[in-house]
Order: C-alpha cells, then sequence, then structure tokens
C-alpha cells in the first residue's frame, strides 16, 4: 500500500460515483408522485359489502360484469363539492347504459349529513356508508374524492386521487370498458 | 506494541459494543407494543409527515384497527408492512427500507464516514512518519557557496 491517501481519495470517488448512478437511475421515482399512484391498477378490486342509505348492503358482487366507477367522497370535503358537477353531467349521460354503475362510497361522514346531501343534490347514483373506514383501507385510498375505474371481470383499470372532470371520467368508463 | 494497538483494540471493542446493543434481539414484543411499533413506521397516507401512531385521520385509525387484527390473526410484522407497501408502495414508509436500493441509504453515510476517517488516519500517520529535511553536505556546500559569494561582493 504504497499511496493509501490515494486509494482512499479512489475509493470515496468510487462511492461518489455509484451514489450519482443510483440518484441517476431513480430520478423518475418522484416519492410525491409515488405517493398519489394507486398500486391496486391492473390488480382485483377490493370486495366489499357495506351498508346504504335505506337499510340495504352494496357489495361489489352487485355489479359484477358491469363497468363501475367507484367514488370516494364526503359531505363536508371541499374538493368533492367541486367534483360534484362533473360527477352528476356524467352520471345523467350514462344511468341508462346496460353495463354501467356507479357507486359513490362515504369515508369519515355522518349517515344524517350523506341523507341530506343526497336529497339537496338530488344524487341518483348508488350510495354506500363506510363507517369503519375499511373499503378506504382496501382501496388505499388517501382520502377523497378519489375515483377508481373497475371492469366488468373486477379488475381495477384506472384510479385517480383528485376531483375528475367529465372528460376524465368518460376516460375512465372507457378505460374499464376495455379492461378485463 | 500494546502502545501502538491499544488505541484500535479499544476502538474495536467500543465498536463491537454499540452494534450488539443496537443489534441483539430484544425478545419477544407484546402484541401491543408490536402494533405500536409499526404504527410508527408507517406514514399516515392522507397526511404531511405524520405517523400513522401519531395521526387522527381517519385513515390512520382504519390502519391501526387493521394492524391490530392482523396482528391478531398471526402476521409477522414484515407480512404487516410487506401489505401496506403493496398497497400504497414505498411511500407509506416513514423510514426507508433496509433492503435493495434503499439500502445504500443506510450504508453510504457509514462507508463515507469509514472512508473519511481511514483517509484522516492515513493522512495523519504519513505526517509523523515522514522524515524530517535535513540538510545535505551537498546543501551544505552550496550554502557554503553562497556565502563566500556575498563575502566577496560585500568586501
Amino acid at each position: 500500500m504504497k499511496h493509501p491517501a490515494r486509494i482512499v481519495a479512489l475509493a470515496v470517488a468510487l462511492v461518489v460515483v455509484v451514489l450519482g448512478v443510483v440518484l441517476a437511475l431513480n430520478v423518475g421515482n418522484d416519492p410525491e408522485q409515488d405517493a398519489k399512484q394507486s398500486h391496486l391498477v391492473g390488480q382485483a378490486a377490493p370486495a366489499f359489502d357495506l351498508p346504504n342509505l335505506s337499510g340495504g348492503r352494496v357489495t361489489l358482487a352487485d355489479v359484477a360484469g358491469k363497468a363501475t366507477i367507484v367514488n370516494f367522497w364526503n359531505s363536508w370535503c371541499i374538493p368533492c363539492e367541486q367534483e360534484a358537477p362533473a360527477l352528476q353531467q356524467f352520471y345523467a349521460a350514462h344511468k341508462d347504459d346496460s353495463d354501467f354503475a356507479m357507486i359513490g362510497i362515504v369515508r369519515d361522514d355522518t349517515t344524517g349529513d350523506v341523507r341530506t346531501y343526497v336529497k339537496d343534490n338530488d344524487v341518483g347514483w348508488t350510495i354506500a356508508l363506510d363507517p369503519q373506514n375499511q373499503a378506504a383501507l382496501d382501496f388505499a385510498t388517501r382520502g377523497q374524492p378519489e375515483t377508481y375505474a373497475i371492469s366488468p371481470g373486477g379488475t381495477v383499470a384506472a384510479a385517480k386521487y383528485g376531483p375528475m372532470s367529465s372528460g376524465e371520467l368518460e376516460t375512465f368508463l372507457a378505460a374499464a370498458r376495455a379492461s378485463e | 506494541m500494546i502502545r501502538r494497538w491499544g488505541p484500535w483494540i479499544a476502538l474495536g471493542v467500543v465498536v463491537v459494543i454499540a452494534l450488539a446493543v443496537v443489534l441483539w434481539p430484544h425478545g419477544d414484543q407484546s402484541s401491543a407494543a408490536r402494533a405500536q411499533d409499526l404504527e410508527t413506521q408507517l406514514k399516515c397516507p392522507e397526511c404531511q409527515g405524520l405517523s400513522v401512531a401519531d395521526s387522527q385521520a381517519p385513515t390512520s385509525r382504519a390502519i391501526r384497527s387493521d394492524i391490530k387484527r392482523r396482528i391478531a390473526a398471526g402476521q409477522s410484522d414484515e407480512q404487516i408492512r410487506q401489505a401496506y407497501i403493496d398497497k400504497y408502495g414505498d411511500s407509506i414508509l416513514l423510514a426507508p427500507e433496509d433492503s435493495g436500493v434503499s439500502l445504500l441509504v443506510w450504508i453510504l453515510p457509514v462507508v463515507v464516514l469509514a472512508l473519511g476517517a481511514t483517509g484522516i488516519v492515513f493522512a495523519l500517520r504519513r505526517n509523523r512518519d515522514e522524515p524530517h529535511l535535513r540538510a545535505t553536505d551537498a546543501d551544505e556546500r552550496l550554502v557554503e557557496r553562497e556565502h563566500r559569494v556575498e563575502d566577496t561582493v560585500d568586501g
């Protein structure tokens, strides 16, 4: 070991190069972006069995064979309110499609407030309550609104965290219909 | 010999004891302690920088219940952690994983520190071992000649 200082310098340089390569390879992995992406896309949609507003149940099996939009929301969430007109417009355009279903799953809200909201805003699609946040957890939601497109075969075809436009809802429905 | 290697042996003993304290298995934890431990490792999915243990968000409450349920069902800590990584991705962990590429985050600072310390040790040793410069006969003659030249010029 004639020049230990040179060897150490070389080793440090090597470590720096390795670090640089690792950083360069991971530069596309934005943790913030990753945190907003659903890892469910392409996988089977989580099964759920939730109460609705009239004492019945809403299950994933109910919509088997249909392209389904599942929207997590609640009555006090401002982005959900911003999204509401797009949901209304989208639902009005497709409610008579035989291969289509839409379910709003309510997280972190009271039944009374949800009932009032549904009545006041003339919400026509199926509403399910998730009092234990179990469905929200199974779908790995990060808040609300959060929307999933489920194929007739039960696969999650698309997902988005945040308010949807009617155009995005159309894209989601097309993705659900195209997926197995 | 002891004078030369003594500090290194002492340093080695300290490092071994520190590693033993950190890495020694802590025995079986209670279910509550395991749940608490896992809750502090997972990030609240709908908060900014809060752990599931520290958050009162609905999802965090649901995760806390789910962790207890999974522990009661006999799942290991690793299985529970992996279930959440599968659902949410690595971003659900408050600290990076200690495997794969993420392992570099833990190892690199230690490697850089070790290399830096080694470099300092080598630099100090080289400084100590390097012979002090002594004038050779040729140097002495050169200086003498210069003095003579100066005397001649002055005289």
